[in-house]
């Protein structure tokens, strides 16, 4: 057993700006991109994307049910509702007791949520297409699901895309609340760094930046592509 | 099956019960932090308005800024509340002030948005007929435009409220105090606490959301009870 | 004319996003390494600083040994952990001596002197099919702290001098009200004046100090600001309130068994060489440094020749 004390050895001191507690400090930015800010920003994605899928897929279906029995479309209508009264901190916190800290327990309520903006969205895409139009298409003899497939589902694009908009940037947004029930996100650099004995600014900026970037970048890509399937369905 | 064994591994009927068994015990707690927590929520609500209210209803009746109002709640629903948090808290240090500010920053997108709806959307002939009738722009405003505008402006008002209560309790990571204080320090409440807070919390914006839609019923004149404009503002309700 | 492509983009592009959905929801919590040597060590730890340095330590000192390591990082509360570990979902996470004889087993008082706490912790999680390997040199007690001023202004040396104080603010987490090792010790062993208690969140303490928000605060032994030459003075404890805290790594034992004696050894030389000098450096260069736990624990153990 080793009876001198230790080794502690020098770990680099803050630089000026980090000690000094300066606004901004480009320079840990820079060396901690790659063990910091990266891998949440990596998760933050990850988070959101399958979130948004797996609400897109469950409200789509959904809504092609209440398509076919329009009975079941104000049930669920409620249904959804409900789920949104649910504020975000409380649905994580009710998971935790169900799932501890898994994927699941995040995943689950932000699907939730996406799933309750998708759906009326995609219901309402679904009815826009005129009555004139489906006259047409059942004159010329198309059964029912090619209707939906060839006349109703092009023209519920603009619908859908514009719910899933608000859906990415809400979960973007929710998705930093996550961070409280674990280390998953970029909600995460934020809270460390206002825990800290002195907050650490710089952190917070840093993380919050790529936030809002986040939300707006992938704004951009989906208006990109109602824009191609739209010029596609003409 | 081992899958699901994965995931619901902690699931325990008996901690969601022993949450209802907390409030049930510490009752005069969680009421003092609901008190806590509605003065903050309160509070910010009261500037938010400050803010929005005059500026939407002003935009509204100019019929311009439609995109003010729009980009008002596209932010409401991007900006995390998180951020709004530490951001301030940077800025004015800790306290009351840093976390009234960013939740009263939440408040304003619904409230700017539909103000501005509301008295944008007022149709125009009886706009149109009040003005004939010689009254004068502040007087279509007031006796006119505001009235109609009323429902859907008051929706806004109920919809920042549940937002801002429903918020508050993330607010506790910078000392705002409320239920949250409970919620995020599991590690004192234990999962209990943390679920009995939680119910409180929903409790407590269901409150807030029929007190303020009982108020908005009495509020109304009897001939405009009868419209019912509840959809708009519903689902622009923010969560974060 | 409404073209083909739509529909089956439309397909494509469902079927896509539920198979990402898919895959990426249940695929990224089972990875699962193919063990090397011995079986998978799993490591937790609680959320805050300290723990992330100790589980990093930890974890790159057993994979220089060629061990199998998964470090799942930060896990929660004492409570979230216990039930990671009881669960399964890890089989190994550093814990402090005190805290397990108090808070997970319940007991009401820890013990007299470390080594006896140690010795108790260790039989109760015996008893229950986990080991205690050995424990640091260092304890991160907590211990009352208020500003050099405040000392100098009411003559404030040790917990009980509070009394001098009269009415005041006290800050510390939640669950210090109703601690042996915390307010109900300094309250019933020394009396400590008429506090307020401010609950802490999230918020450090030392920022609370340093607004002037509270007058004392319960903070820990190895936090950085407590340093020499430090802007706080440390109220003495005479008569051990606090309790001792040494730092032990908890592991299912069946894993020690498989694991091997290398595995123990390698773990509790990393464990002789914490004193509360080597912690409270590398808790300064996380805190106040802004450097990531990895990279600290990684210059430690190169120092000292564990890598």
């Amino acid at each position: 057993m080793s009876a001198a004390g230790p080794v502690i050895p020098s770990f680099g001191r803050g630089s000026a700006c980090v000690t000094g507690d300066h606004a901004f400090c480009w320079g840990w930015v820079r060396d901690h991109w790659g063990d910091t800010l990266e891998p949440h920003l990596v998760q933050h994605v990850e988070l959101t994307l399958v979130a948004v899928s797996a609400g897109f897929a469950i409200a789509f279906s959904l809504a092609l049910l209440a398509h076919r029995l329009p009975a079941i479309e104000h049930p669920i209508a409620i249904a959804a509702a409900l789920v949104y009264t649910v504020p975000s901190l409380v649905a994580f916190q009710i998971l935790v007791a169900f799932s501890g800290l898994s994927n699941a327990t995040v995943e689950i309520p932000l699907t939730g949520y996406s799933l309750v903006i998708l759906y009326p969205n995609v219901v309402a895409g679904l009815r826009a297409a005129p009555a004139e139009v489906l006259e047409a298409a059942r004159a010329m003899g198309l059964r029912r699901r090619q209707i939906l497939w060839r006349v109703e589902l092009p023209l519920a694009v603009p619908a859908i895309i514009g719910g899933l908009r608000v859906a990415v940037v809400s979960t973007v947004a929710i998705g930093t609340v996550a961070s409280l029930v674990g280390d998953r996100g970029l909600g995460y650099p934020i809270l460390y760094a206002l825990r800290l004995p002195t907050p650490f600014r710089t952190e917070i900026y840093a993380a919050g930046a790529l936030v809002v970037v986040l939300a707006l970048g992938f704004d951009l890509v989906l208006v990109g592509a109602r824009r191609a399937l739209v010029r596609w369905a003409r | 099956m081992g899958a699901l064994r994965v995931v619901f591994d902690s699931a325990d009927a008996g901690t969601f019960l022993a949450g209802f068994g907390f409030v049930v015990h510490h009752a005069g707690f969680l009421a003092h932090k609901a008190v806590e927590q509605l003065e903050l929520s309160g509070a910010a609500l009261g500037v938010g308005a400050a803010a929005a209210l005059p500026l939407g209803v002003a935009l509204g009746h100019l019929h311009r800024g439609a995109n003010v109002a729009i980009a008002a709640s596209i932010l409401g629903r991007a900006l995390p509340s998180i951020l709004l948090i530490a951001v301030f808290l940077t800025v004015l240090g800790v306290g009351f002030l840093d976390n009234m500010c960013a939740l009263a920053v939440l408040a304003t997108g619904p409230m700017l948005t539909n103000a501005h709806d509301a008295v944008d959307g007022v149709e125009r002939e009886v706009v149109e007929a009040a003005r004939g009738m010689g009254m004068s722009r502040l007087q279509v405003l007031a006796r006119v435009e505001l009235p109609l505008a009323a429902p859907l402006l008051f929706t806004g008002i109920r919809v920042a409220a549940v937002t801002v209560v429903a918020t508050a309790p993330i607010a506790a990571i910078a000392g705002g105090g409320g239920l949250g204080d409970v919620i995020v320090n599991q590690a004192s409440y234990r999962l209990q606490g943390v679920l009995g807070a939680c119910y409180c919390v929903m409790a407590l914006s269901a409150g807030v959301w029929l007190a303020l839609l009982g108020l908005q019923r009495a509020l109304t004149p009897r001939p405009l009870r009868s419209r019912r404009v509840l959809g708009a503002g519903d689902e622009r309700r923010e969560l974060t | 004319m409404i073209r083909k492509h739509t529909r089956r983009a439309a397909k494509a592009a469902f079927a896509v996003s539920l198979g990402v959905a898919i895959v990426l929801g249940l695929g990224a919590g089972a990875a699962r390494p193919s063990p090397r040597m011995g079986p998978a060590i799993v490591i937790g730890t609680k959320n805050f600083p300290e723990e992330y340095i100790l589980g990093e330590l930890y974890a790159q000192a057993l994979k220089a040994k060629g061990f199998t390591v998964t470090n799942k990082g930060s896990l929660g509360s004492t409570e979230l952990i216990q039930t990671a570990l009881t669960s399964g979902k890890i089989n190994f996470y550093p814990e402090y001596t005190g805290v397990i004889v108090q808070d997970v087993f319940g007991r009401k008082f820890s013990g007299p002197t470390a080594r006896a706490t140690y010795e108790k912790a260790r039989s109760l999680e015996a008893s229950k099919g986990f080991t205690l390997l050995a424990p640091t040199p260092f304890s991160d007690t907590d211990v009352v702290a208020v500003t050099n001023a405040t000392a100098k202004r009411y003559g404030l040396r040790s917990i009980g001098d509070l009394k001098k104080v009269g009415a005041y603010a006290f800050a510390g987490f939640p669950e210090c009200q109703t601690r042996n090792t915390c307010l109900v010790g300094y309250e019933s062993v020394y009396g400590i004046g008429r506090p307020t208690f401010v609950p802490l969140a999230s918020i450090s303490a030392y920022t609370l100090l340093d607004q002037g928000k509270v007058l004392a605060a319960d903070v820990f032994s190895t936090d950085p600001p407590l340093a020499k030459p430090s802007k706080y003075t440390v109220l003495a404890d005479p008569k051990h309130v606090t309790g001792f805290q040494n730092v032990a790594p908890v592991v299912k034992t069946s894993v020690v068994r498989a694991a091997g004696p290398t595995f123990t050894r390698t773990v509790d030389t990393v464990s002789a060489k914490l004193t509360l000098a080597a912690m409270i450096a590398m808790n300064k260069a996380v805190e106040v440094d802004k450097q990531s736990p990895a990279a600290v624990a990684h210059a430690f153990l190169q120092a000292n020749g564990l890598l």
